[in-house]
């Protein structure tokens, strides 16, 4: 038995709605930063799943060009990551604090 | 020649930056900034020189002529930020100047691959090369709590649009199976799928933050004043300038076909920016978010450009980021040599600046009046020829909107033209005296845009040319 395309778009589509409603609800940067991800993954799901739906159209062969764009889109993540708790960690240096409401020293 | 051949040095710069980073004895790492920018403007030479043009990796990369007029205006933004920075990277953080010019070589190489991309992975890759330095060069000065905070902000912003950017391309990848751009445009049209206009309104949305469009602009003001001065003129320019080399190759080709769908989309953002970004300057008391809402104000105008959607519309598009290159870089270098004289960002710190150096504060008032469109200097051209190329594809009411918020643009900028001539310092005030490498950054800037304002002819052409090569 095998999921067919479509339902692995609309959980892509519901992972990415999850991350999207967490980056403009949690005030956590932590928890920010992961819902970032979540919606980064759902990429890469979509990515997978369009694959996965142009090799059964067309059969012939595997269409290899969504895994290889997930992988890349792994290590671009990895890299954000890795850039984005590095200025967390300067920030609370800074400030004591990884909560988006303490971080409001500049506004209009 | 090889078309790779300017991103290949680019590299090679970098590189050498970074091995001489790690020779040099710490008190002579001013010399790197000198390595980088001279590199720079070697390079920027060598576009002139050389004739590079074609393609590569089976089309998955070109350099034409629109991509080579991008590039140097990265190249151009990149050697004068190198510059501007000498002075006072080697007052804040005189053991890290090697990094600092390493990363700004490496965002230059990420946009000036961006420029040139026709394939999704690429440009994706390329996007994020270009973004990453970014966020770590605005939060260079560790000890500011507002560097880190602006750094923050733009990063959560920047990590988002990326994401929904990557989402909106798995979708437009989902429905045409395919990741390079000319093949999408030869399918684009025949497809049905919701799919396909999903994917282009979700791009749409996350380059939108990327550009600073209303109402994804919330981070630039904040970014801006966070940021240390000497960077914020490289920021407001070279990527806002990819963010539009990537809009123009997407979707005035790969998506024209569905240019209906996401028209309205386009418009209404526009629209917004124009207005937004030119209402909110007006209250603004620190010139450098003045200057940001300005910018968020100038993005409108380069979308009125976009939205014509005809060869001239894109030509003068090119036209103003030459314009708004030498005449932010060139404000910017103003603010960041009162900054460190007066110690704030204040307008108030700019009344009677012509008593304490005219030079810079005739070369205040040339970046202003460019700003604000003032005839017979470079930003009149550049929002005419927007208009004129607006108004020929049918968008007048568009244009007629442009032009009344330009007149309250005027009223933000003559404001601080002004208060530079006719009020008097503030009390205690010395005069200003600005180091070598900056005064050069000025006199380039200030010429450029005072000759394009006499004499705008040679660049229309070839930025004409440029986006006739590419758009018929």
């Amino acid at each position: 038995m095998s999921v067919p395309p479509s339902h692995i778009f609309l959980l892509a589509a519901l992972l990415f709605a999850i991350g999207a409603a967490g980056f403009f609800l949690r005030r956590n940067v932590i928890v920010v930063l992961m819902c970032i991800e979540l919606m980064l993954n759902a990429a890469n799901l979509t990515f997978l799943a369009a694959s996965r739906m142009h090799t059964l159209a067309h059969g012939a062969r595997p269409d290899l060009q969504g895994p290889i764009f997930a992988i890349f889109v792994i290590v671009i993540a990895a890299v954000e990551a890795a850039v984005g708790l590095a200025l967390v960690i300067a920030l609370y240096r800074n400030k004591q604090t990884v909560s988006l409401d303490d971080v409001a020293d500049l506004k209009d | 020649m090889q078309p790779l051949l300017i991103d290949l040095s680019i590299a090679a710069l970098a590189l050498l930056v970074f091995v001489a980073d790690l020779l040099m004895p710490s008190e002579e790492k001013r010399g790197l900034g000198h390595l980088a920018s001279a590199g720079l403007v070697l390079i920027l030479l060598l576009t002139f020189v050389l004739d590079m043009q074609g393609d590569a990796f089976g089309g998955a990369y070109v350099l034409d002529p629109l991509a080579l007029w991008f590039k140097r205006v990265f190249l151009l933004a990149g050697a004068l930020a190198a510059l501007i920075a000498l002075d006072p990277a080697e007052q804040a953080f005189a053991r890290r100047q090697g990094e600092y010019y390493l990363l700004l070589l490496l965002s230059l190489l990420g946009m000036s691959i961006l420029s040139s991309a026709r394939e999704l992975l690429l440009i994706v890759v390329s996007f994020e090369l270009m973004s990453l330095p970014l966020y770590v060069l605005t939060a260079f000065t560790k000890s500011s709590k507002l560097s880190g905070e602006g750094a923050l902000k733009f990063y959560l912003v920047g990590a988002t649009s990326l994401a929904i950017t990557l989402f909106g391309l798995s979708l437009v990848f989902g429905a045409t199976g395919t990741t390079m751009l000319p093949e999408i445009a030869a399918n684009a049209g025949a497809i049905r799928s919701p799919l396909l206009v999903l994917g282009v309104l979700t791009t749409l949305a996350g380059l939108a933050f990327k550009i600073g469009a209303v109402p994804f602009h919330m981070w630039v003001p904040d970014t801006y004043e966070g940021a240390a001065t000497p960077f914020v003129g490289f920021l407001a320019v070279a990527p806002k300038a990819a963010g539009f080399a990537l809009l123009v190759r997407l979707y005035l080709v790969a998506f024209a076909p569905l240019s209906v769908r996401f028209q309205p989309a386009l418009l209404a953002l526009c629209v917004l920016t124009l207005v937004v970004g030119n209402v909110l300057a007006l209250t603004q008391t620190n010139i450098k978010r003045l200057l940001a809402y300005s910018g968020i104000a100038q993005i409108g105008y380069m979308m009125v450009g976009l939205l014509a959607q005809t060869g001239e519309g894109v030509g003068m598009l090119l036209f103003y980021l030459a314009a708004y290159l030498f005449t932010n870089v060139g404000a910017f270098a103003v603010v960041c040599a009162v900054g460190a004289a007066s110690g704030s960002d204040d307008i108030r710190a700019y009344r009677g600046l012509s008593r304490r150096n005219p030079a810079l504060a005739l070369a205040m008032l040339v970046f202003l009046l460019s700003l604000g469109g003032i005839p017979f200097v470079a930003g009149f051209w550049a929002k005419m020829g927007i208009f004129i190329a607006a108004w020929h594809a049918g968008l007048h009411w568009l244009v007629l909107l442009g032009a009344g918020l330009a007149v309250v643009g005027v009223y933000y900028y003559l404001r601080i033209a002004r208060s530079l001539y006719l009020d008097d310092p503030e009390e205690g005030a010395q005069p200003i005296t600005i180091g070598a490498p900056l005064r050069l950054a000025l006199i380039v800037c200030g010429t450029a845009v005072v000759l394009i304002g006499i004499w705008p002819r040679p660049w229309f052409d070839t930025a004409l040319d440029a986006a006739k090569s590419f758009l018929h």
